[in-house]
């Protein structure tokens, strides 16, 4: 079993709960959507434990509190202070176990996984359909600086990414852009514990931009980021991945230092960040989003009570949101009071993920207000969008 | 024998079937706690919200002759709250609410399963705290900490364990269904300000119970102005004899002890350091003032030496988040605990020296205490690696345990066959004969947390 290689971590759990926290809704939430205890990571632990001593099996009935997991890694973050147990690790383990076991998974999962595979995204987009956003846009083939949107921001977010194209683009960014070539990046695969194909198809994501001659690849998407940075490397045994990988956060941050663009158009708004979990806690880039909102004139930052790495998740990891529909919303709309605790106009973030799930929150609760990513506050103060995205009644076309 | 479905749907028909579960891989994360205790799975694990569902619960395990456990944070040390004998895990967490805090009597009244932190996080918003004592993290409950009788390095000092002063009122639900209002809550038309009221104290009788005698459903307490200042202090006295005379200097003042917090610590690889962490109690700047140089002036006196105060800082901040680095060298246990008079400190420190180090030849367990109000609660603490260090690690301690027993040392603690039951029922006093006796009453069928604290076949 592939949890074997976590033994050592897995019995280091000291059941203290510091993953739990003090209430249901305060750190996890998965314990915030399934109640038991053996949703939390001290729980899962103790799964993992009963699996390793023979003591219980993979079941269908126990998916729910595998592949109800969001991965947001609150729960890792907290026992840091106590065992340092990689929950998220461990839960991919147990995931591909479900998968080798022949154990039943989500349907949503499973699908999500062998729609990537078979039509290379995972809306099971025409490669055509797919890359419509950038109708109208040019690139530069084999610049060696990648745009890599990702499947979400591809087919969901059509119009923020145009915007963030053309900011780069503004900046002085010479994109290239894969087109009809492009492909998920694989993160569904190691979601839904079906890893069998993820080496094959980082071996040949990797051919495939090396003859294309990337240096570099530049992602909107937190999990392309990790999946390129972090994923792929481990998958083809490298210490690490030979082509830099950068999230839009960055580059954002670097436009801001290097003063690439002028802001003169005044934002006006009261405005609130949340952190995804994927830069955020997996990677610690708290700091360049809020450096970027600082930086244009007329943004009222505010934090939200929890930010940072004591952020909650938004509710679209995991892949919970097409696994579990309803958990996910769930979360999004526990989000949401916070969000609506600060009292601002606009909530931003920076992962097509998150601003999905958040959007889909302000829907469930009945709130008036545009989540937008960041690059989008930066077209506005740069004069590159107008300010009507900012506005609550606003309706992109996608 | 529990039969399992049948028991499955009794409980839904209660509670509904999104609260009530038999899966192994649930049943599985309540089988543990923070001790090294044989893992005890429950047949069933139903969440409760209201007293009535509790009533209904019971009813069901009495009907059925089904043990019915309690289980609060999960975090107890001592076996408390493990089902004994297969039998249906009443998970509180639900019942986790703030009902209401009164700024004006100065009392706060919660469910049980209400940390601490979150009880703190309301009081603050008020000006108030209760300033809990134990430094178990985020999860620990109230009704945990209460129906245990828990205590731990900070605020004990002025206050005693949780219960001692601090518990005005309590709602029990009886073994037979009954609930009971102790303290002034028992006059309905009065309301919830006062312990000692009518009649004796029943509250007392269930706290430090480890919920045999009656399932906690609210609880009131006292709380009190959250003091300003922080003034933390780190020392090192030259010799436990030192240590014993500083602890009677900061209790002299009965009532308004210099302290709210003091933590003695010993590694076994400096065993003759003794560290000190303070917290200095005070509502005015010029109190901790003038405390902090009369400790400062005993402390010179004795010999000693401050030391960097950001141990104590951290340490007293982050007893209610979380202490760091807990399992870094393996997972937790205390032994060698309990209560015990100021002078005895020498006591456990010779065990722990001369048994456990010396003769024995373990060199992982540090010693450590709070000596306020007016005794010590003393340990030995180590980490150990599960599985393999498990079985050596725990006949050493029942060993340790043993010779403490036998000696001036309260047990802080019971619990079931894998806790302390068995150095109590040892002990044949009329205080043990007396609790068998109420026990028989209250839970003629020993429904409830039966093994915890009296074994069973001491009830038939």
């Amino acid at each position: 079993m592939r949890i074997d290689e976590f033994k050592e971590m897995i019995y280091a759990c000291g059941r203290c709960n510091f993953c739990r926290g003090s209430d249901f809704n305060e750190r996890c939430p998965e314990v915030f959507t399934q109640m038991w205890e053996s949703s939390t990571l001290r729980g899962r632990m103790a799964i993992a434990r009963g699996i390793l001593e023979g003591q219980l099996d993979y079941s269908d009935e126990m998916a729910e509190r595998v592949f109800g997991c969001f991965m947001c890694g609150r729960c890792r973050e907290e026992c840091k202070k106590a065992a340092q147990i990689d929950a998220i690790a461990i839960t991919k383990a147990m995931r591909a176990d479900f998968v080798d076991k022949g154990v039943k998974i989500p349907e949503g999962g499973a699908n999500m996984a062998d729609t990537a595979l078979d039509s290379g995204n995972i809306f099971a987009d025409p490669p055509a359909v797919h890359s419509k956003w950038a109708d109208g846009l040019t690139f530069t083939e084999g610049s060696g600086t990648l745009f890599y949107p990702g499947c979400l921001a591809s087919h969901r977010f059509k119009e923020k990414t145009k915007i963030l194209v053309k900011v780069l683009q503004a900046a002085g960014y010479e994109l290239d852009f894969l087109g009809d070539d492009q492909k998920c990046c694989g993160t569904p695969l190691w979601i839904s514990g079906k890893v069998e194909k993820a080496k094959g198809w980082a071996e040949d994501y990797l051919k495939k931009l090396n003859a294309r001659g990337v240096k570099e690849i530049i992602t909107p998407c937190p999990s392309c980021f990790r999946a390129f940075d972090e994923e792929h490397p481990h998958l083809l045994g490298l210490e690490e991945f030979p082509i830099r990988v950068r999230h839009t956060s960055e580059v954002l941050e670097e436009i801001v230092d290097k003063k690439k663009l002028k802001f003169e158009v005044s934002i006006d708004k009261r405005v609130t960040y949340h952190d995804p979990c994927e830069i955020g806690r997996y990677r610690e880039m708290y700091e360049p989003s809020r450096r970027v909102l600082s930086s244009l004139p007329g943004v009222e930052l505010v934090e939200m009570s929890r930010n940072r790495e004591e952020a909650f998740c938004c509710g679209g990891g995991g892949g919970v949101k097409i696994m579990y529909e309803d958990h996910s919303n769930q979360v999004a709309e526990e989000r949401i009071k916070d969000f609506l605790a600060t009292e601002a106009e606009v909530l931003t973030t920076i992962c097509p993920a998150c601003e999905m799930n958040l959007t889909h929150g302000t829907y469930a609760a009945d709130v008036e207000a545009r989540v937008l990513d960041v690059a989008e506050l930066m077209a506005v103060a740069a004069g590159i969008a107008d300010n009507e995205i900012l506005e609550p009644d606003y309706f992109p076309e996608d | 024998m529990v039969d399992s479905k049948k028991v499955t749907k009794l409980l839904a028909e209660v509670v509904g079937p999104k609260r009530v579960t038999d899966k192994d891989f649930d049943l599985i994360s309540y089988g543990r706690d923070l001790s090294p205790a044989k893992q005890k799975l429950p047949t069933h694990v139903v969440m409760p919200e209201t007293r009535e569902e509790i009533q209904q619960i019971l009813a069901i395990a009495n009907k059925n002759d089904t043990p019915l456990y309690i289980r609060g944070g999960g975090t107890s040390h001592w076996d408390a709250f493990l089902p004994q004998e297969p039998g249906i895990m009443l998970d509180l967490g639900r019942m986790n609410n703030v009902l209401e805090i009164n700024e004006r009597d100065l009392v706060a009244t919660v469910q049980p399963n209400c940390t601490w932190a979150k009880l703190d996080e309301e009081l603050r918003k008020k000006g108030l705290t209760y300033l809990c004592s134990e430094a178990g993290g985020p999860a620990m409950t109230v009704g945990g900490s209460v129906m245990k009788a828990g205590g731990g390095p900070h605020s004990t000092a002025k206050f005693g364990f949780h219960g001692n002063q601090d518990v005005i009122t309590l709602e029990m639900v009886l073994p037979n269904g009954d609930v009971v209002q102790t303290g002034s809550a028992a006059w309905p038309s009065a309301g919830k300000f006062e312990r000692q009221c009518l009649g004796p104290d029943l509250a007392g009788m269930f706290l430090g119970a480890e919920g045999i005698l009656g399932v906690c459903t609210e609880l009131t307490l006292r709380v009190r102005p959250a003091v300003d200042f922080k003034e933390r202090m780190s020392a090192i006295l030259p010799t436990l004899d030192d240590v014993v005379e500083f602890g009677h200097f900061i209790n002299r003042h009965v009532g308004d002890e210099y302290l709210q917090g003091i933590y003695l610590w010993v590694a076994p690889e400096n065993p003759e350091l003794f560290f000190i962490m303070m917290d200095i109690f005070g509502y005015e700047a010029e109190i901790v003032e003038h405390r902090k140089k009369r400790i400062l002036e005993k402390i010179a006196e004795l010999g000693g030496e401050i030391a960097d105060r950001a141990p104590a800082d951290d340490y007293y901040d982050r007893i209610l988040t979380g202490l760091t680095d807990l399992f870094t060298a393996g997972v937790w246990h205390f032994f060698g605990a309990g209560s015990l008079r100021i002078d005895d400190i020498k006591f456990l420190y010779r065990i722990w020296r001369e048994e456990l180090l010396e003769k024995r030849g373990y060199t992982k367990a540090g010693f450590g205490g709070q000596v306020l109000p007016r005794r010590w609660l003393a340990f030995m603490v180590t980490n150990y690696k599960e599985p393999e260090e498990w079985g050596e690690l725990v006949k050493m301690a029942d060993e340790i345990d043993e010779l403490t027993l036998n000696g001036p040392v309260v047990p802080y603690g019971v619990g079931g066959r894998d806790g302390l039951r068995q150095f109590v029922a040892s002990h044949d006093t009329g205080y043990y004969r007396l609790l068998k006796t109420l026990k028989k009453t209250l839970d003629p069928k020993n429904i409830l947390q039966r093994g915890i604290f009296i074994p069973e076949e001491e009830l038939q």
